[in-house]
């Protein structure tokens, strides 16, 4: 009831001049839509946690510089690549479809090999490699290689982002160090909603 | 009076002054506050516009993601800017991702969608500005910032432009003020002056004194130097004028004299037309009494004298000699012509005086041609003179019947005494246009040209050494008054030896329809008063009769088909019904005799009118009045008389009251109605009446209206208003010349007016046998 009071509101609330009075069923019109929007999107489940995550995944591309000195890829597209056992399953593709970083196509590739990660832009360990992390990590050292993982002590460990989990909100920690040994800049927009942030390899908020 | 008449002008001065610089400055100033407080405005939301992009860049990784801390810090960085009431980031589905607000409690408002294509928009409304921004982040919309700001700055702005625009208009006020004071000495000073002087030059009359003179050469300078002059001419031409006054004094002294003794003689002199004319008034009073006192005084006496003559005539009561037979025929020819001299002598007198009016009405031509010769005809007889007449038998003119006979009379009379015998005189009638032109013609010997204009004077006679002719000289006179009293003319046409014609014209009526045989029986039984069938094919011959018995008070009918005329008859059942003898396709012995044989008609009295001689077969077939053509109206109506009396059987009744104080008259009328078979009684005066009346209620008044005493008005009035009287039939008999006013009251009150000075003993028989049909008493 009380949303409802507030939709309706806004056809009280006195409109923008371009919108009254010249055109006077706009407003309404505007509202409606608004209306159906915003109800069906409050109707849709909330997003799981692998979403939330897949999402966060190709996002992290648009606030990180890399150094010049990275070859261009092949095809000049934007290679997101997951190492080891997939956990996000289908729901990966759909997330990524179509998007783009920087002007260039987000490109999904499921790898096996650590020799095939440095061909990435940005690299999703999987915890099943978790035993492998040091060699991996070695073999993609001044690379240019983002690299990210939801294995507890990744940034620990010398990996660079972190998916934590505080409550049911999936958050992420950062290793600025390991980024900068990377020669990656991360934006301080980044930074700013990290939930923490590793500098000189000591822990820090 | 002074102050203010000098305030005056540099008062103007100073308000225009005031005016003048205060409108421009106010103009001024408030076009250049518009036009800042404008550009403030935009430059309000340029600054709002940059502030909400700095919000918006630093909140895209809170928005992707999903950091509200983050961004609530971002804005809670505006804090310092104390324009801004509240600012939000929304996320890119329109949900409210992190708010602020300057005060505690704003409500969060909904975000409207930008239109697209825009990134942003903005609205003013009450005191403040609202501006919405979409959040671009590597060319996908993110979010959008809501920015809400007050005017506070643009209203301190206002209010500061306010006061300094109110601080140097007063200023300038205050300038033009002194400015204006400077003027006031250099133009309306001057200006002052000289309106003083020449209040004092117009209060005081003294054109010695002179305005000052102003330094320097504008239009004040001249205006005041002409001003000067033009008092310098005004002194010397009072002093000229008063010189010239002082003559003028003297002159109109002796003028005034001269009138007043000019103007005494006119009053002297009006004084006297103003006798003059009440003696002329008085003079023509007395000339209305005597005429009126002659035509009662004059006639009374000859009605007497003409009423008894021709009674003994009828040796009623015992056979005269033939020798008294031929007196008293002179005695009545004589008196007869008195009475035609009278009449005449006062008609003129009566137009002459403009008192004569007329009583129009349609008459038709035919009729009263058949009328007119019908009463010459005698008079023609006895010179062995042919009397035609031609007239179109539905002519009718506008016309008083009464007067229009007796033109055509004068003219027939005058045309038959001037006729040698054996003569012929032609009667004729014709439409001109709107007018009937009518033309007696004689075969006399013509009147010779130079009297022909002068035979119209009133006395002149023609040829007034012959005097074989006998005449009054005033016919033609009183003729051709009465035509032009119809709106016509008379005219002469006349060569000696070849006989004359008088001619004249008179306004058109408009065509009478001929009275059509009515065919309700139940009508025709409503009327109650003597029905007369007169059957004749020949149209004039029929109107005559028909008028003759109209005017005696008769219904007529009229019959021009003998074919049906039975069937008629014995429908209408006419108290009589007269009959011509040569007709076609029955002529009238074969119609006479059906009459008798039928049942139905064979108690109608049948009276044949025909020109053929023959009484004995006219009794033989059993017609009971026999009449030879040309008719007489008394013959006439005698035989109808007769014929009805036989028939009438009517109890005595009241009698009839005649009221007449002159004793010959009152004999006279009482014999005529005993003449008739009316019971009389007799009242010589106005108590006399009014006592009868009282005793035993009369059947009708005969009343003369000039009595000793207590007049017929009088009397009248008296018996209306008593409801015993008021519906009492009352005939009013008099010589009296009354007013139109008279007349319309005796008209309303009583059920006829005779005059004595025309013939009345028909009428009044007739009108009596209207007003009592069954009076009639038995002894006759």
């Amino acid at each position: 009831m009380d949303t409802l009071g507030r939709r309706f509101g806004i056809r009280h609330d006195p409109l923008p001049n371009f919108q009254r009075g010249r055109f006077p069923l706009a407003g309404v019109v505007v509202a409606l839509a608004f209306f159906v929007t915003t109800g069906l999107l409050a109707q849709q489940p909330k997003p799981s946690e692998y979403e939330v995550k897949a999402t966060y995944l190709y996002n992290f591309g648009r606030f990180v510089k890399w150094p010049d000195t990275v070859p261009a890829r092949k095809g000049d597209s934007f290679p997101v690549c997951v190492l080891g056992r997939d956990p996000f399953g289908p729901i990966l593709d759909s997330t990524l479809a179509g998007e783009a970083v920087d002007g260039k196509p987000v490109e999904l590739r499921r790898i096996s090999k650590k020799q095939d990660g440095g061909e990435c832009r940005i690299l999703f360990i999987s915890s099943a490699e978790e035993k492998n992390l040091k060699e991996i990590l070695t073999a993609l050292d001044e690379s240019g290689v983002l690299t990210v993982s939801d294995m507890p002590g990744f940034t620990r460990r010398g990996g660079m982002i972190q998916f934590v989990l505080e409550g049911d909100r999936v958050r992420f920690e950062i290793n600025l160090a390991s980024a900068e040994n990377a020669r990656l800049v991360l934006s301080s927009e980044l930074l700013k909603v990290a939930a923490s942030v590793k500098r000189s390899g000591r822990s820090g908020d | 009076m002074s102050a203010r008449q000098d305030n005056s002008i540099s008062r103007k001065l100073t308000w225009m002054n005031m005016l003048v610089s205060g409108a421009a400055l106010l103009l001024a100033c408030a076009a250049f506050i518009a036009y800042d407080m404008l550009s403030f405005r935009a430059s309000i939301v340029r600054n709002l516009s940059t502030q909400a992009q700095i919000i918006g860049s630093n909140s895209v990784s809170a928005l992707v993601f999903n950091d509200q801390q983050s961004a609530e810090n971002t804005l809670s960085a505006l804090k310092a800017a104390h324009n801004i009431m509240s600012a939000g980031v929304y996320s890119k589905d329109g949900k409210l991702f992190s708010w602020y607000s300057r005060d505690p409690g704003g409500h969060v408002p909904e975000i409207p969608s930008l239109p697209s294509g825009q990134l942003q928009i903005h609205w003013f409304r009450n005191k403040e500005v609202v501006l919405v921004r979409a959040i671009v982040f590597e060319g996908k919309p993110t979010g959008t910032v809501y920015i809400q700001s007050d005017l506070e700055e643009l209203d301190s702005r206002l209010q500061r432009y306010v006061a300094i625009a109110a601080i140097v208009l007063s200023v300038c006020l205050l300038a033009a003020l002194l400015v204006s004071a400077l003027f006031r000495r250099a133009v309306a000073q001057p200006i002052i002056q000289l309106a003083e002087v020449a209040r004092a030059v117009s209060r005081e009359k003294n054109y010695s004194v002179r305005a000052v003179r102003t330094r320097g050469s504008g239009e004040l300078t001249i205006l005041i130097e002409a001003f000067n002059e033009m008092l310098a001419q005004i002194q010397e031409n009072e002093k000229s004028l008063r010189e010239a006054r002082d003559d003028l004094e003297q002159r109109v002294k002796e003028r005034t004299a001269e009138l007043e003794k000019a103007k005494k003689e006119v009053e002297d002199f009006s004084f006297s037309i103003l006798r003059a004319k009440e003696e002329l008034e008085r003079g023509s009073k007395f000339k209305d009494q005597f005429l009126s006192t002659m035509s009662h005084e004059l006639r009374t006496p000859l009605n007497a004298v003409l009423g008894f003559s021709e009674l003994l005539t009828e040796e009623r009561y015992g056979t005269l000699n033939e020798r008294q037979q031929r007196y008293v025929k002179h005695i009545h020819t004589g008196g007869n012509h008195l009475l035609t001299l009278i009449n005449d002598i006062l008609d003129l007198s009566k137009i002459e005086a403009g008192r004569l009016q007329l009583r129009f009405e349609n008459v038709s031509v035919a009729a009263s041609f058949a009328e007119v010769i019908d009463t010459m005809r005698p008079l023609a007889d006895k010179k062995s003179q042919t009397l035609l007449q031609q007239a179109p038998p539905d002519l009718s003119v506008r016309a008083d019947p009464t007067r229009f006979k007796q033109v055509l009379m004068n003219l027939i009379g005058n045309a038959i005494k001037f006729t040698p015998e054996g003569g012929e005189i032609r009667l004729t009638a014709s439409q001109v246009d709107q007018a009937v032109r009518l033309e007696v013609r004689d075969s006399g010997p013509g009147i010779p040209v130079k009297e022909q204009q002068r035979i119209f004077e009133a006395f002149y006679r023609l040829g007034e050494t012959d005097k074989k002719t006998e005449g009054t000289g005033l016919g033609l006179a009183i003729t051709r008054r009465l035509v032009e009293l119809h709106g016509g003319s008379l005219g002469l046409e006349s060569q000696p030896g070849s006989g004359s014609s008088f001619y004249f014209t008179v306004p058109c009526a408009e065509v009478v329809a001929t009275r059509k045989v009515p065919v309700s029986r139940k009508e025709m039984q409503a009327a109650d008063f003597a029905r007369i069938l007169v059957i004749e094919d020949d149209r004039a011959a029929a109107l005559l009769l028909q008028s003759y018995l109209t005017s005696a008070g008769y219904d007529v009918v009229l019959c021009d088909q003998p074919g049906g005329a039975l069937e008629m008859a014995a429908e209408l059942q006419p108290n009589a019904v007269t009959m011509d003898i040569i007709m076609k396709p029955i002529n009238g012995w074969e119609l006479l005799s059906t009459f008798k044989t039928d049942s139905r008609t064979a108690g109608i009295p049948v009276v044949l009118v025909t020109i053929i001689d023959q009484p004995a077969t006219g009794a033989s077939l059993g017609a009971d009045e026999y009449i030879v053509k040309p008719v007489k109206k008394a013959t006439l109506l005698g035989a109808i008389e007769r014929c009805l009396n036989q028939r009438t059987h009517i109890g005595q009744r009241r009698p009839i009251l005649v009221v007449e104080d002159d004793a010959p008259t009152r004999e006279f009328v009482a014999e005529l109605l005993s003449k008739h078979g009316y019971d009389v009684i007799t009242a010589a005066d106005g108590a006399e009446a009014r006592s009868r009346v009282a005793t035993s209620l009369p059947e009708l008044v005969i009343l003369d209206l000039i009595l000793p005493e207590i007049s017929g008005f009088q009397l009248l009035a008296e018996w209306r208003t008593n409801s015993r009287t008021a519906d009492l039939p009352v005939f009013v008999l008099t010589s009296k010349d009354m007013t139109p006013q008279e007349q319309a009251y005796i008209r309303t009150h009583t059920g006829m007016l005779l005059h004595k000075q025309q013939p009345w003993q028909e009428t009044l028989i007739a009108q009596l046998r209207r007003t009592l049909p069954g009076v009639l008493s038995e002894k006759s």
